[in-house]
């Protein structure tokens, strides 16, 4: 018998579930407080409660999400855009297409038939379609988080933003109630330019059916719905999406305790859409061979060489520190390209570096 | 001969009344609910300092609201009126970081006080003035004290995103961080974002002496102070920062008016 436990600490919700010979016996979603170790402890009394088991008889935990660093209890960590793959697949193995949408960040996700991320990309710099955006509307409306879906349905006439930008369009949204506009309408407007967002970064990955929506937003109605028109494709949608990430890293529990070796993930894209622009610095980690000559000649210090855990060898990747602000830090390939200097594209052999500005 | 020059932001709107030896009015006012009447009202108070009633002299208009006004039809970029209204005040500045509610706007300027090259960011909050103001809500100061404060810090808290509903996140943290980050470092942390954020700006079209700030933001020491610190060198202030636009259109609007008596 096997029992194993994945925990998911997302910047809003912290989720877990706990599988017994692959099948989910307890799952629980809890608020994110501020502090880390205690919201995980919480966390995991609270699904170990459900199941009627004590953390001893868990034989592995896999974390992940953004706070997977800070799980004492938890034997590894697994980033979440692997966990979201590998907890579809699970669901839905027909599933080539993921769009994550949390409370605090993005994704677009591409995966093979066993699970295995191929391509992805993230939006964690901007809060424009996310989580939280929808929360500040909410709060101008005076609703609830959970009604907003179904009312945005009820729409006549949806009103048209000018911005992504939180804050811009917090001020937008109270000069609409101002003058009077429905609730409802607002909220389809919103809507629109979340879907529209979300849509680019799916362009990004380029879409492949089946489709999904995983994360907190996909139990929105009106999103779901908007998101849908918009990408042209009905997506199979699991019966909880937000515990997806959970689920995939009790499956990786599960396939740690039995002694499977890891798969490398492949391309890995760094970076953020702003309103000013895409700035992606993408990685081929099958193409990478750690040789550290980009990191050497990068003048503003972004790259680094990292030995990840159960890996073979080590890889360049992009520094956490520099991850939410390339755009002021790196100076772009073409500035770079057009000083005369070696700059980190022209000195990769096997051309596994590309920006995307 | 006397000229108009009106610049609509999106926090207040800006009225300039020049006359052959300089300015002879101005006024500041927050455009209310109405646009057109605020315009009115700005530009009513900038005649009255010039003491003149006389509605109709000749005016341009610019900033992000000048099309929502009918009354007055010639409208010129910001960017345009910047260059002049600058040339105007410090004749020596080529290049003009203008920090205003809802963007940023850093231009070039020749000698002859024309537009030479211009980048602008105002598609997100993160940066802005309207940024700031949420901050200072945020901590609970008035926004000119916190130029003060951060004048007394002894170090920057390290604000990393530039999205400004997630900073806000980042500074509740450091507030009831145990123990919690000093106030001033807090200020200084946050203004040294907005910074880095606008030198990145500032980097697409080349810094180049003499640097001069204008718009709202630029009324706050603290964060021109940062600005120096980051550039390595004292940059020029004008006295009232946020009527350059205004005067820069006023400007135009004496050139297009000598170009029609010719």
């Amino acid at each position: 018998m096997i029992i194993v436990a994945g925990i998911d600490i997302g910047s809003r919700a912290a989720k877990a579930v706990i599988m017994k010979n692959g099948t989910i016996i307890s799952t629980t979603i809890c608020d994110t407080g501020p502090e880390s170790v205690k919201t995980a402890n919480t966390t995991i009394n609270s699904v170990l409660k459900g199941a009627g088991l004590s953390l001893d008889a868990v034989d592995y935990v896999v974390a992940t999400g953004y706070g997977r660093i800070l799980v004492p209890f938890a034997q590894e960590n697994v980033s979440e855009i692997s966990c979201h793959a590998r907890g579809i697949n699970w669901y839905y193995p027909s599933v080539r297409t993921i769009l994550d949408m949390g409370g605090q960040d993005c994704k677009a996700i591409r995966c093979d038939a066993e699970g295995h991320v191929t391509n992805f990309v993230m939006n964690d710099k901007c809060a424009g379609g996310t989580g939280r955006f929808l929360e500040m509307i909410a709060e101008v409306l005076g609703i609830k988080l959970g009604e907003i879906g179904d009312l945005a349905l009820k729409s006549q006439k949806a009103i048209s933003f000018n911005t992504i930008c939180a804050v811009f369009a917090r001020s937008e949204a109270i000069a609409h109630v101002r003058k009077g506009v429905a609730s409802s309408d607002i909220l389809a407007g919103l809507n629109e330019a979340i879907a529209t967002r979300c849509l680019n970064l799916l362009l990004k990955v380029s879409i492949e059916k089946d489709f999904t929506i995983t994360g907190g937003i996909a139990k929105n109605k009106g999103m779901v719905a908007k998101i849908s028109e918009k990408v042209g494709l009905e997506p199979l949608l699991a019966d909880d999406p937000q515990i997806i990430g959970a689920v995939g890293a009790a499956l990786f529990a599960q396939e740690r305790y039995m002694g499977k070796e890891s798969r490398e993930e492949a391309k890995l894209q760094y970076g953020y859409n702003d309103g000013t622009g895409d700035y992606y610095i993408t990685i081929d980690s099958r193409k990478c061979d750690g040789c550290g000559k980009c990191v050497r000649v990068c003048p503003a210090a972004v790259l680094e060489i990292v030995q990840e855990d159960g890996r073979k060898q080590p890889k360049a990747k992009v520094t956490e520190a520099a991850r939410k602000r390339l755009s002021i830090l790196c100076p772009g390939y073409h500035i770079c390209s057009s000083s005369g200097e070696e700059n980190c594209r022209s000195v990769c052999q096997h051309d596994a570096i590309s920006l995307s500005w | 001969m006397k000229t108009l020059g009106v610049d609509i932001g999106s926090l207040n709107i800006k009225a300039v009344v020049l006359g052959d030896d300089g300015i002879l009015g101005a006024s500041i006012v927050p455009p209310g609910d109405e646009i057109e009447a605020g315009a009115r009202k700005a530009i009513g108070m900038a005649l009255a300092q010039a003491s003149l009633s006389n509605n109709s002299l000749p005016a341009a208009a610019t900033g992000t609201g000048a099309k929502l006004i009918s009354f007055i039809p010639q409208q010129k970029a910001i960017t345009t009126c910047l260059a002049r209204g600058i040339h105007y005040l410090l004749p020596s500045a080529r290049m003009v970081i203008d920090m205003g509610a809802e963007s940023t706007t850093i231009l070039k300027v020749n000698e002859r006080g024309r537009l030479a090259d211009w980048v602008n960011h105002d598609k997100c909050a993160s940066g802005t003035g309207l940024f700031l103001q949420q901050m200072a809500k945020l901590m609970g100061v008035p926004l000119e004290e916190m130029a003060h404060l951060s004048l007394q810090a002894h170090a920057r808290a390290d604000i990393s995103n530039t999205c400004a509903v997630f900073a806000e996140s980042e500074v509740i943290s450091h507030v009831h961080r145990d123990p919690p980050t000093p106030k001033e470092d807090i200020v200084a942390g946050i203004y040294a974002s907005i910074v880095s954020r606008t030198m990145s700006l500032c980097k697409r079209v080349g810094i180049t002496k003499d640097v001069a700030v204008t718009g709202g933001v630029a009324l706050n020491d603290g964060l021109v102070n940062i600005m120096e610190q980051e550039l390595g060198f004292k940059v020029l202030k004008p006295k009232s920062p946020q009527i350059v636009a205004a005067l820069g259109a006023a400007i135009i609007a004496e050139e297009t008016a000598e170009k029609g008596t010719k």
